[in-house]
């Protein structure tokens, strides 16, 4: 069923937020998805070139710049939708990010604090990850450095893709596989960001 | 995509039919006005053919103001009533400006507000200071384009606060301007580049001023700007490259170098020696100093590349950074813009190409870039054109809470997307606690004392519970001015409070500037005290825990388990009033080790007296 203009009455298209016929902004709707706040299907495989141009496309015409002289509700409401693109954007273009977000949908708490991580050998790879780079860092390896941002690389990319298996179909029916697969790309990520401070600072020193 | 055609030649409306917009760079050093004529970008020149007007007014008795070459020259024999770089005081009040007043020679009126200045014409504002200088550049407007301009972009640096932005804005309209809007002086410089290149990417755009270095990170896509990330040095610039190359004429050729007079004249030689040297390989250079034989010196383009090239490097940090927050690998940058006058220097645009591999875009005069981007779009908004841009933000500096122990929890980092909101949880510390009090910073680093406070408030009416079964709810929400709203609330009962954080005098650039390098010059130094704060707090939770439990069930231990406990106990209180964070955290672990059966035997106690008196039927449920 289309949600209407609350103005006009006109059909309203997705997301529900312009209404392309009278141009009134709509009220900020909570319940929506961060998907549906950018009109896409909710999936994991997904093109973050088009999920960027969409939200921009987006942004252009509800970001409060547009509304600044209109009265104080619809800039209340302008400013939600643009605050709610701008979380959209934020979660949804990162592998990790929309892969947990997905997984909330369903109930699941994957980087939750509740969540100890239980698998032995993902706890043996990190403390081996960074004994590595701390050996690294007091040789002033840079090559060295660089080789262990593309093997921490490499191993992110495989598990997006392990993700996007996992994830094919939703809601997803193998959550603890999945959730692990989270965690394990969380601590990479977390990786790859000391390499890059390490790197930085050895760089500036 | 056409992103701001306007150049279609039959298309351009009738002179008489298009709409009067300026743009307008009012700029620390120097200011310039640009308009479209004939749909093309274009700066106005003065009387003597000069386009730029030195940011300097002078206030003579009698009423009479001079601004721009007259007034700079004064500069040094009437240091009161010449007022540069004003850009420096917009918007900030007495106390931010302190550490300036040792480099200002002004007389600076005490009071609450913005700064003042005492003054031959009586007590000025920055604001009025900055009208006189966009009423200068309005005449010239008017002159040029035969009449009144509808209205005005003016530029701002990206790191302008709201209460920067909002002197900018009065001193235009003190001075007759309609101001369009004000736009960031990096997405100014990129949108003059879009209008040649018709292009979409990621720009960086860098910005060596004067005194100042800015890198800006610019997404451009179907007519959106997106501000990815932003960095910068606000006390680096072409005049250290200047005092670099003076400080080295002083030592050849000898001379009192604590005489300013001297200084002075060697650091105007200075800076004609490195423009010229920006088109010939070969200069002489003739001091005298007082007192001595002249000394003549031959300098070449290498050896005044070498003298500047610790100050180049010193813009690399930043750029560095401004990737990281962004996001991205140097080859996803597709394009360089240069911006400020001291990126003419050869070695300047050499270290960007080194840096970013790749040629940056010149073909814009650097000094001239940011008025025409500001022109191109003022044109836009009186309507001259139907394409309109869009400007996304980002936060400056992140944002956070204050922490048990005097730590800093970030809500916000800084260069995320405005408008925004995040929320976190936060809970109570004491058994039966009823108040939280929320301190609100903006910064950097780990440590409280080390970021600038924006806000307190308190949430007051907590049920009293155990420490940490509190759920605080603290929501932070920047809208698109970049203007902060903290709520926090209790979750169970809805308790709540907020204030609005409108910094009417928050930070200025260089303290910006200051507070994102200390973050990285003193990264390690932070993560030994954050250990340290992180095990004092877990200890102190941990004894005050140790003391509620004894002082309700002491009874149910053991005299040998009271004496271990006990014993454990000192240790801890002696690891706590040390700064070994290690040792705190064993002791800490020691004393929960030793509590164990207390913790086991009051747990079955709590549970024999919650069920007292209940049939076996009721705790079915």
């Amino acid at each position: 069923m289309a949600d209407s203009c609350f103005q006009c009455g006109a059909e309203l298209g997705a997301p529900p937020a312009l209404c392309a016929s009278c141009g009134a902004v709509q009220p900020f709707r909570a319940d929506l998805s961060l998907f549906a706040v950018a009109g896409l299907p909710e999936t994991y495989d997904l093109d973050v070139q088009a999920l960027r141009a969409r939200v921009l496309a987006l942004q252009k015409g509800l970001h409060p710049d547009r509304f600044a002289q209109a009265e104080p509700t619809v800039r209340r409401h302008s400013l939600e939708w643009s605050t709610r693109l701008n979380e959209a954007l934020a979660i949804l273009r990162d592998p990790l990010r929309r892969a947990d977000y997905l997984l909330q949908r369903q109930g699941v708490d994957a980087l939750g604090e509740r969540v100890k991580v239980a698998d032995p050998t993902l706890l043996m790879t990190q403390m081996i990850y960074r004994e590595r780079l701390e050996d690294l860092v007091a040789a002033r390896d840079m090559t060295g450095m660089e080789a262990l941002r593309q093997e921490a690389d490499t191993a992110g990319a495989h598990l997006v893709q392990r993700l996007r298996g996992l994830l094919a179909t939703l809601p997803c029916t193998e959550p603890e596989a999945a959730g692990s697969a989270v965690r394990e790309l969380q601590f990479l990520d977390k990786l790859l960001g000391e390499i890059d401070r390490s790197a930085e600072s050895l760089q500036n020193a | 995509m056409a992103l701001m055609q306007i150049a279609e030649p039959g298309m351009a409306a009738e002179p008489h039919q298009r709409r009067l917009a300026i743009g307008i760079d009012l700029g620390t050093t120097h200011s310039l006005v640009a308009s479209v004529l004939s749909a093309v970008p274009t700066v106005m020149r003065d009387h003597e053919g000069q386009y730029l007007l030195p940011s300097v007014v002078r206030y003579l008795g009698g009423g009479s103001v001079h601004v721009g070459y007259p007034a700079a020259a004064a500069a040094g024999q009437d240091p009161h009533n010449t007022i540069a770089s004003v850009k420096r005081l917009m918007g900030r009040g007495h106390g931010d400006v302190q550490t300036l007043a040792g480099h200002l020679p002004y007389d600076l009126v005490p009071g609450e507000g913005m700064v003042r200045l005492r003054t031959v014409a009586g007590e000025k504002s920055p604001v009025e200071v900055s009208a006189e200088i966009l009423r200068v550049l309005k005449e010239r407007a008017v002159e040029t384009l035969g009449g009144e301009p509808e209205g005005a972009v003016i530029t701002v640096p990206a790191y302008f606060d709201e209460a920067q932005r909002q002197a900018t804005k009065d001193a235009a309209r003190l001075a007759g301007l309609n101001v369009l809007r004000l736009l960031a002086e990096p997405t100014a410089a990129a949108v003059a580049y879009g209008l040649d290149k018709g292009s979409e990417g990621i720009f960086a755009i860098y910005d060596l001023g004067g005194g100042t270095f800015d890198i800006s990170i610019l997404h451009l896509q179907a007519g959106v700007f997106e501000v990815l990330a932003t960095a910068g040095d606000s006390a680096l610039g072409g005049d250290d490259m200047d005092h670099a190359l003076a400080e080295w004429l002083m030592r050849e050729a000898g001379g009192n170098a604590s005489d300013p007079l001297w200084r002075r004249r060697v650091l105007q030689q200075a800076r004609t020696a490195k423009e010229a040297l920006s088109a010939v390989d070969e200069t002489l250079i003739v001091l005298a100093p007082s007192g001595r034989a002249a000394h003549e010196i031959i300098l070449s383009r290498g050896q005044l590349e070498s003298l500047m090239q610790p100050v180049i490097q010193r813009t690399l940090p930043a750029c560095r950074r401004a990737l990281r927050d962004a996001g991205l690998k140097l080859d996803e940058i597709d394009g360089v813009v240069l911006v400020g006058g001291a990126t003419r220097v050869p070695a300047v645009r050499a270290m960007v190409e080194e840096f970013f591999r790749q040629t940056p875009l010149t073909d814009i005069d650097p000094d001239q870039v940011v008025a025409l981007g500001a022109a191109i779009q003022a044109d836009a908004l009186v309507g001259n054109q139907r394409e309109d841009l869009l400007l996304m933000d980002v936060l400056p500096l992140s944002l956070g809470l204050e922490t048990m122990g005097g730590l800093v929890e970030k809500i916000i980092p800084r260069n995320t997307p405005i408008p925004v909101a995040r929320a976190q949880e936060f809970t109570t510390f004491k058994d039966g606690q009823t108040a939280m009090s929320i301190h609100v910073l903006q910064g950097e680093r780990d440590l409280v004392q080390d970021c600038r406070s924006l806000a307190r408030f308190s949430l007051r009416g907590i049920p009293p519970m155990v420490a940490g079964a509190a759920r605080i709810l603290v929501t932070f929400q920047v809208d698109a001015d970049g203007l902060l709203a903290v709520r926090a609330e209790e979750v169970s009962t809805g308790v709540r409070s907020e204030v609005v954080v409108k910094p009417s005098y928050g930070l200025d650039d260089e303290a910006i500037a200051r507070m994102l390098q200390d973050s990285f010059a003193h990264g390690a130094e932070d993560v030994v005290r954050r250990r340290l704060s992180e095990a004092k707090v877990e200890g102190e939770r941990v004894r005050e825990a140790l003391r509620t439990a004894l002082a309700a069930d002491a009874d149910l231990l053991e005299p040998a388990e009271r004496e271990a406990l006990d014993k454990a106990g000192a240790a801890l209180a002696a690891a706590l009033s040390g700064t070994d964070a290690d040792a705190i955290t064993h002791a800490a672990e020691a004393v929960e080790a030793a509590a164990e059966p207390l913790v086991q035997r009051r747990m079955d106690s709590a549970l024999r007296r919650a069920i007292a008196g209940r049939s076996i039927d009721d705790l079915g449920d």
